[in-house]
């Protein structure tokens, strides 16, 4: 019998941790976005309550997992699928593709197109989070590159881009 | 031609066509290793003398399981979970699904049932639920359009909810189609009409939306352009055997472009006016067509423009400038629209609100448009249109297809 060595994919460490820190921060993003911008809200009502959305890398993650309380309360429920719940799953191949969607070189409509995200679970409420993580975005990102990222930069007033801006990185830095 | 980075092209369905291949149906199911054939239809296909025909064709060399024709045209979950009943109560093994997009899908959802032994197709929803491969499937369409029997996907209503839910899995594509001229000989002009315009409008879109690659695009081409020389012949001499299987082939290759490729906004608006309203496939497809390629223009408007050679020929195509050639691929389409129209006596609908049920009745209001285009954000389709699409856009475009106004493009929300 000849022996097989079992091969692994390596960690690549310094690519984990830049993921790792934009969906942690993302993920706080959006639990601040869905209170202060009501089309983000209206998007969260769309979803059920006790419903739980998980974009995560495969094979080692990170994942960004947010979802709603059974009071309808939107929450970031951290950067591991364990022992959770998901309802959802958008699902990025591997950390190569990941970092081509994390760092806004395609966006996350021809990322969808190139198979390089996938989808398992419900499909209006896939809709719904990517409208979300777009307009999240769109306030977290310069438009410049906001661009790269969306299918459509939104024709959103001065005031509503600046003021939520603001809001969202300070809340979402100091996570209330 | 037009080389994206990456691309994928699956089509592993056998494909069996000409204008005796049904007698061939006895030897597939044997290499499927199959017995007791459920055979699925409606009672137009029925009516039609269709099932007559599949039946003598096949019933020397197979046991026939059970058919049942009662599938109707909008069929939902409760239709599905009724005949994973008769399947199993009849100990069938396989499916032989005949008849149009709704029996095709339905005969999808039952595979899933059956297949995985649940009660629950809602368990299934969504994209890639399935994990393993099902029952042995063979698709015979008897409308050259849907092309059903080449796409991973199935559509089936929820009447209670008024949606339509979206399946999707690789593994509900049929082991085999059968594509035989004798199926769709007695179509009427109409359905002919609106059947073959939904097959148009997948070739359309497969072409201009994001996913289009050259494999799918070789398949786009040749079906519009099969369609497009014949389809008004067809209506006009509906016994021209040749020009139906010709109608047909397209459907299948317009299916296998949009499989991979798949298709925009005039497939999330038809979906969603089907749901709403009850509105058939294909006379959302034709009524939607142009208004598609007006909302997208000013993003793939050369590849709109490249439309015009199968669909109008090389010299039509010659004597236009090349800066005209999108807005004439539009005004060909409305024209073709416009000439079913005619051939068909007024039934074949050019917007929204000349859809009448049998009845007389105006089946789409505009009090349904709120519905509709909320529906829409929601449809899977929507990713793949290269604009973005939300609920105002979907006004938009509903606002201008009621009354058949061309869409004011100046309108369309664009890049800010």
């Amino acid at each position: 019998m000849g022996e097989y060595k079992t091969y692994r994919p390596k960690r690549k460490i310094l690519k984990w941790l830049y993921l790792y820190v934009f969906m942690w921060f993302t993920g706080r993003a959006i639990k601040i976005a869905a209170k202060v911008d009501d089309e983000v809200k209206k998007e969260f009502d769309s979803i059920p309550n006790n419903f739980n959305v998980a974009l995560e890398v495969l094979p080692y993650g990170p994942a960004l997992v947010v979802g709603k309380t059974e009071d309808g309360k939107v929450q970031y429920l951290g950067s591991s699928t364990k022992d959770k719940k998901i309802d959802l799953r958008m699902i990025v191949h591997n950390i190569e593709n990941a970092m081509q969607l994390f760092t806004f070189q395609e966006s996350t409509a021809i990322s969808f197109m190139r198979n390089r995200l996938y989808l398992d679970g419900e499909i209006p409420y896939a809709a719904a989070f990517v409208r979300v993580f777009d307009a999240v975005e769109v306030y977290l990102l310069p438009k410049i590159i906001a661009k790269l990222a969306v299918k459509r930069y939104p024709a959103w007033s001065l005031i509503r881009k600046l003021s939520g801006r603001v809001k969202i990185y300070l809340r979402a830095g100091i996570g209330v | 031609m037009y080389l994206p980075e990456y691309c994928e092209f699956l089509s592993p369905v056998q494909i069996a066509s000409g204008h005796h291949v049904l007698e061939k149906i006895p030897g597939f199911l044997k290499a499927l290793n199959a017995k007791r054939p459920l055979i699925l239809a409606d009672k137009g296909v029925t009516a039609a003398g269709l099932i007559g025909i599949v039946e003598d064709a096949i019933k020397d060399n197979v046991q026939i399981g059970a058919i049942d024709d009662d599938v109707p045209p909008d069929s939902d979950l409760k239709v599905v979970s009724r005949l994973s009943d008769v399947y199993r109560k009849n100990n069938c093994d396989a499916i032989i699904a005949v008849g149009g997009g709704s029996v095709l899908d339905t005969a999808k959802g039952l595979n899933i049932l059956v297949s995985e032994d649940a009660d629950n197709l809602m368990e299934f929803a969504g994209a890639n639920k399935l994990k393993r491969p099902l029952k042995p499937f063979i698709a015979i369409p008897t409308t050259a359009g849907t092309g059903s029997e080449l796409t991973m996907a199935a559509v089936i209503a929820d009447h209670d909810n008024f949606i339509k839910i979206l399946f999707g899995s690789r593994f509900l594509l049929p082991d085999i189609a059968i594509i035989d001229s004798r199926m769709t000989l007695t179509l009427p002009a109409f359905f002919t009409a609106a059947t073959a315009m939904d097959a148009m409008t997948h070739a359309v879109e497969s072409y201009i939306c994001l996913q289009k690659n050259p494999l799918s695009d070789a398949h786009a081409l040749s079906a519009i352009s099969l369609i497009s020389k014949n389809l008004l012949n067809v209506i006009r001499k509906p016994d021209d055997q040749e020009g139906r299987l010709l109608l047909a082939k397209a459907a299948t290759l317009a299916g296998m472009a949009f499989s991979n490729s798949t298709v925009g906004i005039v497939h999330t608006l038809g979906h969603s006016v089907g749901g709403v309203c009850g509105v058939p496939h294909g006379t959302c497809m034709s009524i939607f067509l142009p208004y598609g390629l007006e909302y997208n223009y000013h993003l793939v408007n050369p590849f709109i423009a490249e439309l015009l050679f199968p669909l109008a020929g090389p010299e039509v195509y010659a004597d236009t400038p090349e800066n005209k050639r999108a807005e004439k691929t539009i005004e060909y389409i409305r024209q073709l629209n416009q000439d079913l129209h005619d051939a068909t006596g007024g039934r074949h609908a050019r917007f929204l609100s000349e859809i009448l049920n049998r009845d007389g009745e105006q089946m789409v209001k505009k009090s349904h448009f709120d519905a509709i285009a909320r529906i829409s954000i929601g449809d899977g389709t929507k990713f793949y249109n290269p604009e973005e699409i939300d609920y105002d856009d979907s006004m938009l475009v509903l606002e201008a297809s009621w009354d058949g106004r061309p869409l004011n493009r100046n309108l369309v929300k664009k890049n800010a």
